[in-house]
């Protein structure tokens, strides 16, 4: 894929939320990571302790999930969660978190 | 700047009065100003209620008005409530206010009581004369509890409390055990599935028996279960019952109440009748009253049938139902509460844009649960859609608990508490 094609695509990811006006459907993923607000607070900004998911890449979302997946005694209450979404559930998870400002 | 000083004043003044108020209202998000106009009436200010307010408010920004309605200015949490009982946790703590939605929201928030929802002309209306019309409501009333034989009067119900719904009979049930005489009978029972928070009733068995070993020697704690046997963290609760807290619980699977005579403080039973010095039944539940005077009692003439892609009513169109009052494949509790009032404030703010509800959500149960005064377990599992059975289904490893109960899962129950409690009411 060539770099312009990449960039094409990522922008209009980025631009999705904007570009179809005040009827657009809500932010993928939003939905689904609001699964992780309880433990981790709303938009992943935790206020009692436990790790802040806000900011954080998607890619170390998605791995330690997976890792804890992969690994039966990892995670302890984690792997429940873990193991409860599919792999493309995890990455819209992961998306969402990084996109979230962590507060300060 | 100002804003934050003055929040920071309001909560310090709110602390003052001893009411629980999460840090974080200091940096709680904005609401949007695009999204869809409408107006939701939210009936019912619990862990379902008052999330789905705060939702439709985030989620569907300033042009959707939302109002909450509840007969109390205070809610009083149910999770960490067993632990009251023992002075582990102060009620103190276990108390909030909506003034916190209120201000970081926007949520029009009343206290009174609901006289009457009429789902035909869309109003709800209070027993003050109030009428809140709505484009779509969200009924999320609790439970209701049924009334065991001998226990009308209201000496009787003073003496024989549940404590099943945090409060009043919290305090009254932790000075009984207080006031309990060593080597005295505790005896509390567990009504039939479905009840509020499945492993709550072993959890408390546990926490008051860790108690009487501490402060009441030579007591015993009977747990009579209507169920055939432990019906949440079988593990967990079968090795309390039978190492940790042995000689001390006394677990009967299979017995019901049949009535109680709180003179004698006698329970008959299917098995026989007890003595003891403390009583203690959960009564079997259905939903809170408001549900079957709305009409969306339509699942065993207890609960509320609902589509769980919206939790709109099967009965009554217009009218969603979460938390405890409806009937779904997910446990009554807290923590799914919340997630599936976020399903419902989804789905509302789609409907009102004249979009589908999401097809495939996902929801999850988590919780702790104290087996001695430092050590606790965990439940958990994550629910997907099921298209085929339209119902919520246990996905990955299904229903996992705790291996063994520890003192990091007691330390993070409390992590789980505020944050689950800061993510509701702020």
């Amino acid at each position: 894929m060539s770099r312009t094609a990449r960039c094409g695509a990522l922008c209009a990811l980025l631009l999705l939320p904007f570009a179809a006006g005040a009827q657009s459907a809500p932010p993928p993923g939003r939905l689904l990571a609001s699964n992780c607000f309880q433990c981790h607070g709303t938009n992943g900004n935790p206020t009692a302790g436990f790790e802040r998911l806000a900011g954080m890449s998607a890619r170390e979302v998605v791995g330690e999930l997976k890792e804890m997946k992969a690994k039966p005694g990892e995670g302890g209450i984690m792997r429940v969660h873990a193991l409860g979404y599919t792999d493309e559930q995890l990455q819209l998870i992961g998306a969402f978190f990084a996109q979230q400002k962590p507060a300060k | 700047m100002t804003t934050n000083r003055r929040q920071f004043i309001q909560m310090a003044a709110a602390g003052a009065a001893g009411l629980a108020l999460p840090g974080w209202a200091l940096g709680a998000p904005a609401v949007p100003t695009t999204g869809p106009s409408g107006r939701v009436v939210v009936v019912g200010g619990g862990m379902a209620g008052a999330t789905v307010a705060k939702y439709l408010r985030l989620w569907g920004g300033t042009r959707l008005e939302v109002t909450l309605i509840d007969r109390s200015a205070t809610y009083v949490s149910c999770v960490l409530s067993n632990l009251v009982l023992t002075d582990a946790v102060k009620m103190t703590r276990l108390q909030f206010t909506y003034a916190a939605l209120a201000k970081n929201y926007g949520i029009q928030v009343v206290t009174g009581e609901v006289a009457a929802i009429d789902p035909v002309s869309k109003r709800v209306a209070l027993t003050n004369g109030a009428a809140y019309p709505y484009d779509r409501m969200v009924l999320a009333p609790g439970v209701e509890f049924d009334t065991y034989l001998g226990l009308d009067s209201a000496a009787a119900k003073a003496k024989v409390v549940h404590a099943w719904k945090a409060g009043p009979e919290t305090t009254t049930l932790r000075n009984q055990l207080v006031a309990m005489k060593a080597g005295g009978v505790f005896l509390m029972s567990i009504p039939p599935a479905p009840y509020r928070c499945p492993p709550g009733p072993y959890e408390r068995a546990c926490v008051v028996a860790d108690y009487l070993k501490r402060k009441k020697p030579k007591s015993k704690l009977i747990l009579l279960d209507a169920n055939a046997g432990i019906t949440a963290e079988k593990a967990s609760f079968t090795r309390a019952f039978t190492v940790t807290h042995a000689g001390v619980i006394d677990y009967r699977p299979g017995v019901t109440i049949n009535e109680i005579d709180a003179t004698t403080l006698t329970v008959k039973t299917s098995a026989g009748d007890i003595k003891a010095n403390v009583i203690n039944p959960i009564p079997p539940h259905r939903a809170g009253a408001l549900a079957a005077a709305t009409g969306v009692v339509d699942v065993n003439g207890r609960w509320a049938g609902v589509d769980v892609l919206s939790y709109e009513s099967t009965a009554m169109p217009g009218i969603h139902v979460i938390g405890d009052a409806s009937a779904t494949t997910q446990p009554k509790a807290g923590h799914i509460a919340n997630q599936e009032a976020r399903v419902c404030a989804d789905a509302i703010v789609r409907l009102l844009s004249g979009l589908a509800p999401d097809p495939a959500p996902v929801t999850n149960s988590a919780c702790y649960s104290p087996i001695t005064a430092n050590t606790a377990s965990w439940l958990s599992v994550v629910f997907q859609y099921d298209a085929a059975s339209r119902t919520m289904k246990a996905a990955g490893g299904g229903v996992m608990e705790a291996e063994v109960a520890t003192k990091k899962n007691y330390e993070q129950m409390f992590k789980w508490y505020g944050n689950l409690m800061g993510d509701t009411f702020a």
